[in-house]
């Protein structure tokens, strides 16, 4: 007895946990949206490269975004034209895309699109980067030039407290505008090429970083919040302390930014072309923040797939959409029969019922089934005088409760009325047993007590219906399904609850005293 | 609501989830329910435990066996006819006397031998049993019932329902018709319920549609203190039916024939639960103190003298 009760109590709560441990999971840190029709910005990238072929082997190399773990980055499509496509370098890092051919003529395009929700600087940096151990010794071919940076971060080591300071430091002295009175303006000036432009003073700043072995390396992309026709490319220092994941973007804090490459390369390289033309586009649209994270590479969406429905063709989809609503329905209806003690006509029946109002909306529905009930027990007091037997008498009632909603289907669209077609969508069955028994309690018990049955089941079907069609239940359900577990357990745990029922209240309130 | 949830947990009042999960479903083993929910079951069991019933004059299994149903009707003092697995008294023809060719109906209405056997018809179709299924049909002796309850019964069979667990009777209730529970004595149709005190046989104070009352509806008779006669044999064959079953948790039901004495009715594996109204008091602490008692093997007659000592 108490054995039982533990099993099932710890079955039902084990059951919720797993639940709600999956959902969890995939709300705070896969981001599943939590309302329905949440809605979120997704770019289009895309890399424009134009040129002129001169009948020579032509080699033309950019960089394009690796899929990375930590980033949304759902899909890329490439536009080769006649060109030999081939991907090298790592896929999770620095991912070139090589166009070649033989003998290109004319002028050639090419194109590369991808779609991303980009990243921002609460983005993580990856593990690898954080735990790797940089040492370097820049300039080692230029004595001036190495001279002058051993000094100077020698110096910026001493005028700071610890490696954030000093990290300050480097960026604020790479990047500070030069005046005659500073200390180290000679080491400085021999170091950074005054021609040179943003890249070369990160490549500065991620050096003296190095040199204190802290992690950091120069990441170049775009700015998404610059979303239009033509984009610059942007270059930002990405670097890490004390378990801190930074970012310094010389070019102005964007609050969204897609990264492309790492390093200080250029982005494109190119052989054996002329009037070579590149331009980035970037477009902003609206989609569905659900499909996003569903959609995404990685682990993350690797996990939705195998908790959700996505990987379903859309027609099966759909079905789904309606079916795992169905349990909410069957635990309100446990909760009324096990705690309330609603008395309702067949066990599953309000709820079947209730799926059925899908359909005509409740009004309209609540309308019908009480005429078509109203209709059926009229022929089955009328049966009962000619004496049937049981399974023909039910076949009957089944019968003519098929030709009454022809009947009410044709009347009503003749007048144009549109819930009349819904009415072919109600499970005859369920209605005829319906019907017989509420006919037995009639005899049996009691007409109030038949209706009051009747009404009850009503009752719970509107209540049914109303929680299976709530747009947030539907969302939930249908993104989270791990809440059948949850439905599940709960169920199981109301199994097992032994006290007074609502309704028993009120029939022993005489022994209450 | 929350005192009276208090309250009622306090004074011992169990509901239907606590009745289900706690006894019906724990003690009342499914592959035996069979040896209650079929009435020709439980007869053949109870005969050989010392378990009178209520004579059996056929059994109707089929239109072969309709082709007989004169001979097991010929009884000039009447007879009944119910579906071996129909509950609640439903579908129940109780048949007086012979009547005009035809025969006469415990509601005084005249019955020809068509409408019985299409009222047999509907019970072998299983309209009476639990889930459709196809039924049998039982012909059997019409009890006479004993004149000690005549004051208090409007028409139909009174009779005593005793809820068993494991063997010891626990409360016992004496369910009498009125005329809205239209000669039945269910006391979900109306019928009144009595608390039978276990010790003594007397019945105490009473109560329908889940009121108190002091009087009869019908009749204005007071309901107290009328003595059950042969309640020491009602008990023992309640506590009998422990071993005839093997359900742990039953309702025995028993009329009183003016000439046999006691019968069992019927065996229900899921008795109601508004017995409690009846004897003013709640089933847990009773059910306790007797599931404790049942831990050690006993007869039937030790088990009827522990329910007698059970409510002091």
């Amino acid at each position: 007895m108490k054995i039982k009760l533990r099993h099932a109590t710890a079955l039902g709560i084990a059951l919720i946990v797993a639940g709600l441990a999956i959902f969890l999971i995939k709300a705070l840190a896969l981001h599943y949206p939590l309302a329905p029709g949440a809605q979120s910005t997704l770019y289009d990238y895309e890399l424009y490269i134009e040129f002129d072929g001169r009948n020579q082997p032509a080699r033309i190399e950019a960089f394009v975004p690796a899929s990375d773990v930590e980033r949304a980055f759902p899909q890329e499509q490439f536009y080769n034209g006649s060109f030999g496509l081939s991907l090298t370098g790592d896929a999770t890092r620095n991912r070139k895309a090589v166009w070649t051919y033989r003998y290109p003529a004319d002028r050639k395009v090419l194109r590369y699109s991808a779609q991303t929700l980009g990243e921002t600087k609460s983005t993580p940096l990856p593990l690898s980067f954080r735990e790797s151990e940089p040492e370097e010794s820049p300039f080692e071919a230029d004595p001036v030039k190495r001279q002058a940076f051993i000094v100077w971060s020698g110096n910026l080591r001493q005028r700071s407290a610890d490696d954030s300071s000093f990290a300050e430091l480097a960026i604020f002295e790479t990047f500070g505008e030069r005046t005659e009175s500073e200390q180290y303006a000679d080491e400085i000036a021999a170091l950074l090429d005054p021609r040179g432009g943003v890249v070369s003073r990160l490549e500065l700043a991620r050096q003296l970083l190095h040199s204190q072995g802290i992690p950091a390396r120069i990441a170049n992309g775009v700015y998404l919040t610059e979303a239009r026709r033509r984009v610059e490319t942007r270059h930002w220092l990405e670097y890490h302390i004390d378990g801190d994941d930074r970012r310094y973007f010389p070019e102005g804090d964007p609050a969204r930014f897609f990264t492309i490459w790492y390093g200080t390369e250029p982005m494109i390289e190119a052989a054996g072309i002329e009037n070579l033309e590149t331009q980035i586009a970037l477009r902003a649209q609206e989609a569905s923040a659900a499909n996003i994270a569903e959609n995404m590479p990685g682990p993350g969406g690797a996990f939705g797939k195998a908790f959700g429905f996505s990987s379903l063709p859309l027609t099966t989809q759909l079905v789904y959409q309606v079916l795992v609503t169905i349990p909410i329905g069957i635990t309100i209806l446990v909760f009324l029969r096990q705690f309330v003690g609603f008395k309702t006509l067949g066990t599953f029946m309000p709820v079947l019922i209730g799926i059925a109002f899908r359909e005509t909306a409740l009004l309209n529905g609540v309308l019908l089934f009480t005429l078509l009930v109203a209709l059926g027990l009229a022929l089955r007091f009328y049966l009962e005088r000619l004496q049937l037997l049981l399974v023909p008498r039910l076949a009957v009632v089944l019968i003519f409760i098929v030709i009454a909603m022809a009947v009410i289907a044709v009347l009503m669209a003749e007048t144009n009325q549109a819930m009349g077609l819904s009415i072919s969508l109600f499970p005859m069955v369920i209605l005829t047993m319906t019907i017989e028994r509420m006919s037995i309690v009639w005899e049996e018990n009691s007409a109030s007590e038949a209706i009051k049955q009747g009404l009850g089941s009503l009752f719970v079907a509107a209540i049914s219906y109303l929680a299976m069609t709530n747009s947030y239940a539907e969302h939930i359900m249908y993104r989270f399904p791990e809440f059948l577990l949850v439905l599940m357990g709960l169920c199981i745990l109301m199994g097992r609850y032994t006290g007074l029922r609502l309704s028993e209240l009120w029939r022993f309130k005489a022994l209450a005293s | 609501m929350l005192n009276t949830y208090r309250a009622l947990r306090a004074n011992g009042v169990i509901g239907i989830n606590e009745r289900n999960v706690k006894y019906v479903n724990a003690l009342n083993p499914r592959k035996l329910l069979v040896r209650v929910d079929d009435k020709l079951v439980t007869k053949e069991l109870a005969a050989p435990a010392g378990i009178p019933t209520p004579e059996l004059y056929g059994v109707i299994r089929d239109a072969r066996d309709m082709k007989r149903l004169p001979e097991f009707i010929d009884h000039a003092d009447g007879f009944v006819i119910k579906p071996a697995q129909g509950s609640q008294g439903k579908g129940i023809i109780v048949v007086e006397s012979p009547l005009k060719g035809g025969w006469r109906l415990s509601s005084g209405k005249r019955i020809d031998l068509e409408s019985i056997k299409f009222q047999i018809n509907n019970m072998l179709s299983g309209m009476y049993s639990l889930g459709g299924q196809p039924d049998k049909a039982l012909v059997e002796y019409r009890v006479k019932f004993d004149d000690v309850f005549g004051k208090v019964s409007f028409r139909g069979v009174p009779d005593i329902r005793v809820i068993v667990l494991k063997g010891i009777p626990v409360f016992g209730m004496l369910r009498l018709p009125t005329a809205e529970s239209d000669g039945k004595a269910n006391l979900h149709k109306g019928g009144v319920g009595a608390g039978i005190d276990l010790a003594t046989g007397l019945s105490m104070r009473a109560m329908q549609h889940d009121y108190f009352i002091e009087l009869h509806p019908d009749t204005a008779h007071p309901l107290e203190n009328i003595q059950t006669p042969y309640w020491d044999d009602i008990l023992l064959m309640a506590a009998k039916s422990y071993e005839v079953t093997g359900l742990g948790y039953i309702g025995v039901d028993v009329v009183l024939d003016r000439e046999k004495g006691p019968l069992l009715l019927e065996l229900n594996a899921r008795p109601g639960i508004s017995i409690q109204i009846a004897n003013r008091k709640g089933l847990r602490f009773v059910l306790e103190k007797a599931m404790a008692l049942s831990e050690t093997p006993r007869t039937p007659e030790e088990r009827v003298a522990i329910a007698k000592t059970l409510t002091l």
